[in-house]
């Protein structure tokens, strides 16, 4: 373990940084439909960083994440609407939010495993919901329209900067002895423990994580939509992406939340040119079919059958 | 050292143990011998902290631990070797025995420890960088027992270590770890092998259907008639 911490950054880690640092560099210059094609593609993949905290790393499938990612939206619009605060603080806001109400869920129903943990979550997404609807200050049933700018190039370095902090997270604790303790969670749970890992506080701090995450990336994909909606904003739809980027990517590696944003998001793009809804169905198919043929998902799967690429992509 | 007092224990209303107490004394080799199904693992478990009693007390080194966590068992001191190895089968045999050395109480000698470890079982040495997955059932155990030690204990528990292994290699699996008790570890040991267990051990336990029917020195034990029903579950 002490030798792997002190190997260098790895080839995977500065690959996607050239990437985002070449995105970086041009998103002045794109044209607009590129750049909100990007802007939307960097959400995704910030939204498959954070379920890959808990469900990637961990093996806890988290089937209503999409609770965090309403929060940091509505965190962001009472901070704008009604705060009258800067977007940026309300992205903050609503991060912090879903980040106190990752540890309070994550307390009680973390101690479920399996299918039973899956449940769990999809029924605070459900009461969350509920509340929402009832809660005038939230803008209840009718959601709330905020009157932000069209500001892009702000959008893109926002989600920019969370995408970046999460890569660095997920590298850091995906190598040396706090990445094994991590893994042998997933791997076998109660072992884990009879090696001496605290099983119930590391999970607890990734769900944090994720629930963090989720919600800045939620945050920022309301911004960009100047508004939020309690029927769209809890809809499974979104918990189901997410699960599909990291299953499709590779559950808990470093590219593979990046690889399965790519995929799922070009992907719903272009189906969506194609027929309004359908997009679904080939992401459904694609997820069965890869969780079923190729489990480890792509970057497993390459790392599996092509032995060149072993030492170049986690 | 370590000693269970009046233990009652079960799984979701089903009650498998009722008042069980033994004590595995400091530097000896104590087995824990009974037919399948008797609740010999879950004595282990309650040990080990996976399973909390609804009744009775665990007290280790004079502290009642009955409370204490899995993971803090680990760390001060009890290490063990549960039921099926369970290794992590995409780590190499070095992967799990490294992971072995998690807690503080392992990490300062891990290097020193895995060197002794490859002494013990020179075989791993070859087998370092094979997953564990691919590893014999003798090699498994073996691992098992080496993560185990990685954490430095002061007392060894183990689960039916002979399990699933060639016969050939149970008793080089069991002259290892009399070797580890006569290096002045305290050894618990959970067996169906009644014949080969109680030949390395200091004082037995013999346990039927949740309960300690019989204790006392190897010797005693093997001679009685008893024992034999106790096994055979005859009347
Ligand atoms: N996880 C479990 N859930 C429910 N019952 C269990 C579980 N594990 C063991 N049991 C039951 O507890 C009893 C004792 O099992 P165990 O402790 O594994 O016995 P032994 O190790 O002596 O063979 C058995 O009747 C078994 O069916
Ligand atoms: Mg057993």
């Amino acid at each position: 373990m002490r030798r792997l911490s002190l190997r260098t950054l790895g080839p995977t880690l500065l690959g996607i940084l050239a990437f985002l640092g070449v995105l970086a560099a041009i998103a002045g210059r794109m044209p607009l439909v590129l750049l909100t094609l990007v802007i939307n593609l960097l959400i995704f993949a910030a939204l498959a960083y954070s379920i890959n905290f808990i469900t990637g790393l961990t093996g806890y499938v988290s089937f209503g994440h999409v609770l965090f990612m309403a929060v940091g939206g509505y965190g962001l619009a009472y901070g704008v609407g009604t705060l009258h605060w800067h977007p940026v603080a309300g992205v903050a806001l609503g991060a912090l939010v879903s980040l106190a109400l990752a540890l309070g869920i994550g307390a009680v129903t973390l101690r479920f495993r399996g299918v039973y943990f899956a449940i769990a979550s999809q029924v605070t997404a459900l009461a969350g919901f509920y509340i929402v609807l009832e809660v005038q200050e939230l803008g209840g049933g009718q959601g709330i329209v905020l009157n932000v700018g069209f500001e892009p190039i702000a959008w893109f370095y926002t989600i920019w900067v969370i995408l970046a902090i999460e890569v660095g997270i997920t590298y850091w604790i995906t190598h040396g002895r706090l990445g094994y303790g991590i893994r042998s969670i997933r791997a076998d749970e109660d072992a884990a423990k009879t090696v001496g890992v605290h099983a119930a506080a590391l999970k607890l701090v990734l769900f944090a994580i994720s629930g963090l995450f989720a919600g800045a990336a939620g945050g920022v994909y309301y911004w960009q939509g100047s508004g939020i909606f309690p029927n769209e904003a809890f809809s499974l739809t979104f918990s189901l992406i997410m699960l599909a980027m990291i299953v499709i990517g590779g559950m808990g590696t470093l590219l593979g939340p990046l690889f399965g944003a790519v995929a799922v998001y070009l992907s719903s793009q272009y189906f969506l040119t194609v027929l309004i809804g359908f997009e679904f169905v080939i992401i459904g198919v694609l997820v069965v079919v890869i969780a079923l043929f190729l489990p480890e998902g792509i970057v497993g799967t390459l790392r599996k059958y092509v032995p060149e690429l072993r030492g170049l992509i986690e | 050292m370590l000693r269970l007092e009046g233990i009652t224990a079960g799984y979701e209303g089903t009650r498998v143990l009722r008042d069980i107490g033994l004590e595995a004394k400091e530097g000896m080799a104590t087995v824990l011998i009974g037919p399948n199904g008797a609740g010999k693992s879950t004595t282990l478990k309650v040990i080990n902290g996976l399973l909390h009693p609804t009744g009775g007390r665990v007290v280790f080194q004079g502290n009642d631990i009955t409370k204490i966590p899995a993971h803090e068992r680990a760390a001060r001191g009890i290490a063990s070797c549960p039921e099926g190895r369970r290794l992590f089968p995409l780590l190499t045999a070095e992967g799990n025995l490294r992971l072995g050395a998690y807690s503080p109480r392992g990490r300062a000698a891990a290097e020193e420890t895995l060197a002794s470890v490859y002494d013990l079982f020179p075989r791993l040495r070859e087998r370092a960088n094979v997953k564990a997955g691919r590893l014999s059932g003798g090699e498994q155990q073996m691992v098992a027992i080496g993560r185990a030690l990685m954490s430095k204990p002061t007392i060894l528990v183990l689960d039916e270590p002979s399990l699933g292994i060639a016969p050939k290699l149970v008793s080089e699996i069991f002259e290892k770890i009399q070797q580890l008790r006569k290096g002045g570890l305290t050894v618990l040991m959970v067996e169906q092998n009644a014949y080969q267990a109680l030949r390395i051990a200091d004082f037995g336990y013999v346990m039927q259907e949740g309960r300690i029917v019989m204790d006392g020195p190897p010797d005693r034990l093997l001679d009685l008639e008893d024992l034999r029903k106790a096994y055979f579950a005859i009347p």
